[in-house]
């Protein structure tokens, strides 16, 4: 199949975000009515590379040929143009306009939008995805997200596009939905065309891909056949080798409790979750998008409402109905977009590192300069960010750096716990390590860390304890040390392949 | 309980250090620079041409024009800082504090109790407006409503007439002239400084450019970004009631009708200065800069006979311009 | 909001505006006469024609504060020619407007400026283009000219005069075009969700052109209209076009945000708003105190909003139970 048949050829596509490299050198190509699947772990480039195709980011090297001819891709309508449509992994649904619109919208050239006309139009594709009892006229925002994820699968459908991209298509979907976006996948391959398929979930591979192409780190690998492969050797391929020396040396708890959670349920979650958290102990959440991990720490932070059990800390009970009530009870928060709510990007990092603990630098309402600079140059040399960098825009800064602004400001509260989504999204391998310490000695020095990743090689690096999620449900708690990297992939992808005792 | 402190006390620190925190944003430097050297070529051009244009007269002329608009430039800075646009009743605002003043000062309740009356009031009414915006309202449709308002209100209290005054004790305030420079450009002059220190030094002032440079941030964080949109719309509301008694003073009677197009002459100011919408970012001094620009071209223009016409034309294209300008240097910045 | 919701709102807008009808009705005979009626009409056809304009931009997710000061223009443009006819001056008039807004439309669009503050500068400098058009004066059609334009409002066919059965065609081309039309559904997506809009393939520019186009040529013809009407413009006219406009669309339910309301929604915003101010009016009170009543009501419309919104978010953040996250 990798003859000259092939519908798609990219070659030497590099990307950089920053300091950031998101791709680098990578070629990838894909033949007529094949089902590609890529696989690789978050931040791998997967999602850099169908972006790219797509047209929503440019590249910053390499070519793009599409059935031979070479193409620029601009912008999505460019993209759409040149044959390719593609299912985000954020979604792309205009709330208030009908699911019909929302199929047709930037393909259908008819000037007439007449609701029977759509409906006439969008009903096959509707049908398909297994929406054929909504209602087309119904705003697309009334959907679940399950369903507006459905709906953007069937407006891929309409747009008669020779390659299909679906990244995580059912990352928020439930087992039967996945069936229907299964079926769909396997009738489009039939029909000549060609698809990729991102996903974290292995099962998925074997089920609907003919070959698989895997990513790390930037680079692509030769696609191998799915035939040849099961769970075991794919898993060997995705986690290549170890980067151990990436973490730092573990210590021992024996600390107090710090924060105990008992039967707490919280919106994102579909069965109680109670565990235990000690001084000076990191538990890393591990699950992928839509797992219940997150959701967690939102309902500890006061970020989400807790719908039942209780929260204690310190012993006491917590009722944090609101993140400023978490964060007067020492609790610290770092949500996974620190671009949207982790830092000022227009202002320097003294504003940044200082904003939560403002009435520690300020005297009768008044700020005191020197206790601004003392603060926020503490906690920059604590968290290595050089000086001279004090003075510049957080928005100037690498994601690295970015990250550690946006953890190190909440040291000026003295918090007691402190809770992190996705430490390192977007950060380079070096600064990893360095936000790996940092924790590391947060830690050391006493204060009780949750950290949620997806990234399964920083949960077992970086966490004394580790708990699975998987698709609202926690999976298991254990020791990481106790833990191996096959088991852990194994929960957060398709546990019930551990409950059977075997390979899928 | 147990609470981490890796960081030492800074209670301690002696004040300086090394660094100093504030260092101005290099937009702001540009935007500033752009502003100043743009007064500086049309002194230089004026002065050129129009003999009479840099005398210290003229000058002072210009302050004195630049100075109503400037006041309450540096309340509406405030609110764009804050991140909430702009503010589109502060025109009906004064008009309706001058109207109070006038009506209160008719009514005989002296000059102080006038003065802390009106200022009150205009205070409220700026907070009125901020409360419902930190709730979340759009700003720029609440005041909207709130200058329709306030205009309706003040024709309600003047009967839609002129009311006199009746006395002489407030025309110092409107005419007055100490050391020579008229009090309005005594009020610009104190406040604008005034207004950067507030922003620059204090707390709330603080929690203000935060919560404009990303309000879901600064949440997060555990500020109040409710303070933001109150305090910013409270000054702008004392601003205007300081133009409002001014004028009022100066003319020795309140009219319905004062100050036209105030709300805009304020807005471009404040974008000529180059403040950006989205907030979080620019100063005080920038909208009073803009001010202080707008005024000296005006004058230019009316020393060289320019209609009025022409005069709004230019301006109105200055300022579609210099957004255009800030906006795309702002871009390839990023 | 979802749909029944959405249908709930309207219908608590039209039993409002019922009931301002019916406060007023009651002690108000020529409410309900036939000549009460028409001249109703005819009273709403500037504020309604320009109320569409606003009301597109605003469904784009823009605002255009400009709508005054083009008012302004394009009725000192008419009246100055309208040595050449009534009706091919008002073509040349609102086809001048219209070009304007297209011309803001694409700056706008290209740039990717905020429309609020670029046609901060358009609403000075129009204001400033009328003054020297009209060489700061009134302007006036000639006398031999004067009973041109009073076919604009006899009686055409019951309570409909020519100028506001041309507001009601306005009224039902731009909600055909609105709902039923591919450009018209791409103006809700740019204002329903802008950055999903682009990533499904929709071109920014057309619909952000379209739609300044049509609150420049729909602001042009009010101001046309009305100047031909008392046959006199002043450049200093139309400064309250704005507020009113603006609350036309607020009451009536279009979201500031973007992408939500309809034009049924400005119409009843509309006659809210024309029921109050009129009704205000016929009572006596002085013009002024329309001012206050039509600031007052817009005043409470925002603050009804937002409580509305406030209670929906915190429903939404209870109910959140099967968000992935």
């Amino acid at each position: 199949m990798q003859s000259d048949g092939a519908v798609l050829r990219m070659r030497g596509i590099s990307k950089r975000y920053g300091s950031v490299t998101a791709l680098q050198g990578v070629d990838f190509s894909l033949a007529a009515g094949e089902v590609m699947a890529l696989l690789g772990e978050n931040g791998a480039g997967k999602s850099t590379l169908v972006k790219i195709l797509a047209g929503l980011e440019r590249a910053d090297a390499g070519t793009i040929e599409i059935g031979g001819v070479l193409r620029r891709l601009r912008s999505p309508s460019q993209s759409l143009h040149a044959g390719v449509a593609y299912v985000t992994q954020e979604l792309s649904i205009v709330a208030p306009l009908s699911v019909a619109e929302n199929i047709c919208l930037g393909s259908d050239r008819h000037a007439l939008w007449s609701r029977r006309r759509l409906d006439r139009v969008v009903r096959r594709h509707l049908d398909l995805v297994g929406l054929g009892d909504i209602d087309s006229a119904t705003p697309a925002g009334d959907l679940s997200v399950a369903q507006q994820q459905l709906v953007e699968i069937a407006r891929l459908l309409s747009r008669n596009a020779r390659i299909l991209i679906l990244d995580e298509p059912t990352a928020a979907l439930s087992d039967a939905e996945i069936e229907k976006v299964k079926a769909v996948v396997r009738t489009l391959a039939a029909e000549g065309r060609s698809i990729i398929y991102v996903t974290h979930r292995l099962g998925e591979v074997f089920e609907i891909a003919d070959r698989v192409t895997i990513f790390r780190n930037g680079h692509s690998f030769a696609p191998m056949e799915v035939k040849s492969l099961d769970v075991d050797r794919l898993i060997e391929h995705l986690l290549g080798r170890r980067l151990e020396q990436m973490f730092p040396e573990r210590g021992s708890i024996s600390g107090p409790v710090v924060l105990a959670l008992r039967d707490v349920t919280a919106p994102g979650l579909r069965e109680p979750v109670s565990f235990d958290l000690h001084k000076g102990e990191i538990l890393g959440l591990a699950g992928q998008l839509g797992s219940g991990a997150a959701a967690v720490v939102r309902a500890i932070a006061g970020v989400t409402p807790r719908l039942g059990g209780t929260i204690a800390l310190h012993g006491r009970p917590l009722d944090a109905r609101s993140v400023r009530n978490a964060i007067a009870a020492g609790i610290a928060y770092c949500s996974d977009d620190r671009k949207r709510d982790g830092i000022f990007a227009v202002r320097n990092l003294f504003e940044n590192f200082t904003s939560p603990a403002l009435p520690r630098i300020t005297v009768g309402g008044v700020l005191s300069r020197g206790r601004e600079v003392k603060l926020a140059s503490d906690l920059a040399a604590f968290f290595e960010v050089a000086r001279d960098r004090l003075g510049s825009h957080a928005g100037k800064l690498s994601g690295g750096n970015q990250q550690k602004v946006a953890l190190g400001k909440w040291l000026g509260i003295e918090p007691s716990l402190l809770l992190v989504e996705e430490p390192t999204r977007g950060v380079d391998v070096g600064a990893r390590a360095e936000i790996y310490r940092h924790m590391r000695g947060l830690a050391n020095q006493g204060l009780a860390v949750v950290f949620v990743s997806s990234d399964n090689q920083e949960v077992l690096g970086l966490a004394d304890t580790v708990a699975t999620f998987f698709r609202g449900r926690l999976v298991r708690i254990t020791a990481a040390e106790h833990l191996k990297p096959e088991e852990l992939l194994r929960d957060v992808t398709h546990p019930e392949a551990v409950a059977a005792g075997g390979p899928a | 309980m147990t609470s981490f402190r890796p960081i030492a006390d800074v209670a301690g620190a002696g004040s300086g250090g090394e660094f100093d925190p504030r260092v101005a944003t290099r937009r702001r430097r540009v935007a500033t620079a752009i502003v100043i050297a743009a007064l500086v070529v049309l002194a230089g051009i004026g002065g050129a041409f129009t003999p009479t244009f840099l005398t210290f007269d003229n000058l002072l002329v210009v302050i004195r024009q630049a100075s109503i608009t400037g006041v309450i430039a540096l309340g509406m800075s405030y609110v764009t800082i804050s991140g909430n646009l702009f503010a589109l009743s502060a025109e009906e605002l004064a008009i309706l504090t001058a109207c109070i003043f006038g009506w209160l000062m008719r009514a005989k309740f002296g000059l102080a109790l006038s003065l802390i009356a009106t200022l009150l009031f205009a205070g409220l009414g700026g907070a009125v407006q901020g409360g419902i915006i930190a709730l979340g309202a759009d700003p720029i449709i609440t005041t909207l409503a709130f200058g329709g308002f306030f205009r309706g209100l003040a024709s309600v209290v003047s009967q839609n007439q002129n009311i006199l005054l009746g006395t002489d004790a407030a025309q110092w305030l409107g005419t007055g002239r100490p050391l020579g420079v008229p009090t309005q450009s005594w009020a610009f002059l104190i406040l604008t400084p005034l207004a950067w220190i507030v922003l620059q030094k204090t707390r709330i002032g603080r929690v203000l450019v935060l919560a404009g440079a990303n309000r879901a941030a600064a949440r997060s964080a555990g500020l109040r970004v409710g303070q933001a949109a109150l305090l910013g719309l409270t000054l702008l509301g004392l601003c205007c009631g300081l133009a409002g008694i001014s004028a009022a003073a100066q003319f020795g009677q309140a009219v319905a009708n004062l100050f036209q197009g105030l709300n805009f002459d304020v807005v471009a100011a404040v974008l000529v200065g180059g403040i950006a919408l989205r907030g979080g970012q620019g100063s005080p001094i920038q909208a009073a800069l803009g001010a202080a620009f707008i005024a000296l071209l005006q004058n230019f223009m009316l020393l060289n006979d320019f209609s009025s016409g022409w005069r709004m034309t230019v301006v109105g294209s200055l300022v579609a311009l210099a957004t255009c300008l800030f906006h795309i240097l702002q871009r390839r910045r990023e | 909001m979802n749909r029944r919701e959405a249908a709930i709102d309207l219908g608590v807008r039209a039993a409002f505006m019922a009931l301002v009808y019916l406060a007023f009705a009651l002690q108000l005979p020529n409410y309900y006469t036939v000549h009460g009626i028409a001249a109703l009409l005819d009273g709403a056809v500037l504020i309604g024609t320009v109320s569409i304009g606003v009301g597109i931009t605003m469904l784009a997710g823009e605002f255009d504060l400009s709508v005054g000061s083009l008012a302004a223009v394009t009725g000192v443009v008419v009246i100055k020619m309208v040595g050449i006819g009534i009706i091919p001056s008002l073509i040349v008039g609102v086809l001048f407007a219209a070009a304007i807004g297209a011309l803001q439309g694409l700056i706008i669009g290209v740039l990717g400026i905020n429309s609020l503050v670029f046609t901060i500068g358009s609403l000075i400098g129009l204001r400033g283009v009328a003054l020297i058009l009209s060489h700061e004066n009134s302007v006036t059609i000639p006398i031999d000219q004067l009973s041109d334009t009073d076919f604009f409002t006899t009686p055409l066919l019951g309570v409909f005069s020519p100028l506001s059965a041309g507001m009601v065609i306005v009224f039902v081309v731009a909600g055909l075009f609105l709902r039923f039309t591919r450009w018209g559904r791409e103006i809700y997506a740019i204002g329903g969700g802008r950055t999903e809009a682009k990533a499904a393939g929709v071109p920014l520019l057309r619909p952000m052109i379209i739609a300044f186009t049509c609150s420049g040529a729909l602001a042009g013809l009010g101001g046309a209209v009305l100047s031909l009407r008392l046959g006199s413009a002043t450049p200093l006219g139309f400064d309250t076009l704005l507020l009113s406009a603006a609350t036309t669309c607020l009451m009536g339910g279009i979201a500031l945000e973007g992408g939500r309301g309809s034009v049924v929604g400005i119409a009843i915003g509309l006659f809210t708003l024309r029921f109050l101010v009129t009704g205000v009016a016929s009572l006596g009170a002085p013009y002024y105190v329309q001012n206050l009543a039509a600031g007052g009501l817009l005043i409470v419309v925002v603050v009804v909003q937002l409580l509305a919104t406030r209670h929906r978010q915190r429903r939404a953040r209870m109910t959140l139970a099967l968000q992935p996250g």
